[in-house]
């Protein structure tokens, strides 16, 4: 059985460069990372309904492609002690997803009353804490000298929020979900490119400027024209509704710029790391240089293992890339009708990243 | 004979008083409350220069009254949602309470060195958030009466007077289709 903390990790961990190389290819990566946040700071803040569009459109189906993949890689062969862990993480994802999906559907057909939406979402909202607080519990029965128990407290405090505001709660995940990526990309840089994490973190820091920043340049700036159908879902989204004394200027451009960053770490970054680190060894031959490629099943442990399921991975895979040429073509047709369904489906990633997450701290 | 006579009295207290109902006039049709939609403030400011009355409203609190007009939950504000709302109220401090609970097992279970100075921490922290509660209620403010106390005298003087106003939706009377406001002020 192949340890999910040492799957395909081993190879990716690069040989102890030169200083000076070593040096060179951090700063490298900070200045493009620095590039990157700042233009989409930019473009976030210049154009924020075009942005939102394109942006969703291009990379929203990809990303969850990369996403599936990535935790494909992660998924161990065998559950072994953590069967309890991954049986509450899918039984949650199942549930939670069936529910947020109907919870809309419900509703058009009148089966609750107007004002009881608020109780519903809280309802969905402490379900889903509930979730999150027995998967950290689990996962910290697993680690030794660790007592992860604080995790019920710390949820049933969350819950109380929640049932204060819910529908601000449920905006704070909109907000917050985006920056879950960059807590994978600290994980993975910690495991494979140790020595960039340092500068990573620093460059961190420089998220809280960016946020403030463009508070100060377009807080004053007037709200965004939301006369048609689509740009009005993208202001409610980003919570133009309960925000009313906050511009709708501010509020999509930040959704947009953490969006952006969120695509940027799933498509760009994760991706990039392991071909970059195995460069950086030279020494690996052709044919481990030919298993770094992304559509290649075999990289994958759970499809490469003997007692494994290549053929579950692959029709995972292809029917992934259908989804997302469908996803293209809905969006085609009908952006505005395709978006909230992609946004209402894609709870489903939102949540399946909270146990692949857990397992890497 | 004592009964007889106790049940004569008592038929005849029954019959006056269905005789005394019954010459009781038609309760009038009571008039429909005005409904509450919106708390906000008012500010009343004297103005020498102006040759019309101006009733300038913020563009958030237009927001809040066409939000309010609409009759949608989730545009209530958190203040208005929590009051309108006591089942969440009630969930939100049992969860609360439960949190606060389980974190006290916790830390009774998990500290053994300093486990008494975390539970004492704990307490004073509870404590200090009950005493918050308890102060933000006692310090919920006057009655509404008292910031508009001093208007007459404000407006003679020429200054402005601040207080807190109800907005009510009511229905078109023959006194005209504008606007009324009615303030609290008592004659002195």
């Amino acid at each position: 059985m192949e340890r999910t903390a040492s799957i395909d990790l081993a190879a990716w961990r690069s040989r102890p460069a030169p200083l000076l190389r070593r040096h060179l290819s951090t700063t490298a990566f900070v200045c493009v990372l620095i590039s990157c946040a700042c233009l989409s700071a930019l473009l976030a803040s210049w154009l924020p309904l075009q942005v939102s569009v394109v942006t969703v459109f291009l990379f929203a189906g990809p990303h969850n492609w990369f996403e599936l993949r990535y935790f494909l890689m992660r998924l161990p062969v065998r559950f072994g002690r953590s069967r309890n862990f991954f049986l509450t993480a899918f039984a949650g994802i199942g549930v939670l997803t069936l529910a947020y999906v109907a919870l809309p559907v419900l509703y058009a057909f009148g089966f609750w009353p107007d004002n009881a939406w608020s109780t519903i979402l809280a309802s969905w909202n402490t379900l889903m804490l509930l979730w999150l607080g027995s998967l950290v519990w689990l996962r910290g029965k697993q680690r030794l000298r660790r007592d992860w128990s604080w995790a019920f407290p710390v949820a049933l405090g969350l819950c109380s929020i929640n049932w204060v505001a819910p529908e601000f709660f449920s905006l704070a995940i909109v907000y917050l979900h985006p920056l879950v990526a960059l807590w994978f990309l600290d994980r993975h840089l910690r495991r494979t490119r140790p020595e960039w994490l340092r500068a990573y973190r620093r460059c961190l820091s420089l998220l809280p400027l960016l946020l403030a920043g463009m508070f100060w340049q377009l807080t004053r700036t007037p709200s965004l024209p939301d006369d048609n159908g689509l740009f009005w879902r993208i202001t409610q989204h980003a919570g133009a509704q309960l925000l009313p004394g906050v511009s709708s200027h501010v509020l999509v451009a930040v959704h947009v710029f953490l969006e952006m960053l969120h695509y940027g770490v799933w498509l760009v970054a994760l991706p990039l790391i392991a071909p970059l680190a195995k460069q950086a060894t030279e020494a690996l031959p052709a044919a481990a240089r030919e298993r770094g490629r992304i559509w290649d099943v075999k990289t994958v442990p759970v499809a490469r293992h003997p007692r494994g399921f290549p053929k579950l991975v692959a029709t995972a895979l292809a029917f992934g890339v259908f989804l997302v040429a469908i996803l293209w073509l809905g969006f085609s047709v009908d952006y505005a009708t395709t978006r909230d369904i992609y946004f209402t489906v894609a709870i489903a990633h939102v949540l399946a990243e909270a146990p692949f997450l857990l397992r890497m701290l | 004979m004592k009964k007889l006579f106790s049940l004569c009295i008592l038929c005849l207290l029954l019959v006056t008083a269905v005789r005394a109902n019954a010459d009781v006039a038609r309760p009038k049709a009571s008039p429909e409350t005005p409904r509450i939609v919106l708390h906000t403030r008012l500010t009343i400011v004297p103005d020498s220069k102006a040759y019309e009355g101006r009733l300038q409203i913020s563009q958030s609190s237009l927001q809040e009254l066409r939000a309010a007009l609409a009759n949608t939950p989730g545009n209530e504000s958190m203040a208005q949602g929590i009051a309108h709302s006591s089942t969440r109220t009630i969930l939100a401090g049992l969860f609360m309470f439960l949190s606060l609970s389980f974190a006290g097992v916790w830390l009774a279970r998990s500290v053994q060195t300093r486990s008494q100075k975390m539970i004492a921490a704990l307490l004073m922290g509870a404590a200090v958030i009950g005493a918050a509660a308890i102060i933000g209620h006692a310090n919920a403010g006057p009655p509404g009466s008292y910031y508009w106390r001093k208007l007459p005298q404000n407006l003679s003087k020429g200054a402005s007077t601040d207080g807190g106003i109800d907005i009510e939706i009511v229905p078109d009377s023959n006194e005209g289709r504008g606007m009324k406001l009615i303030l609290p002020i008592k004659p002195q």
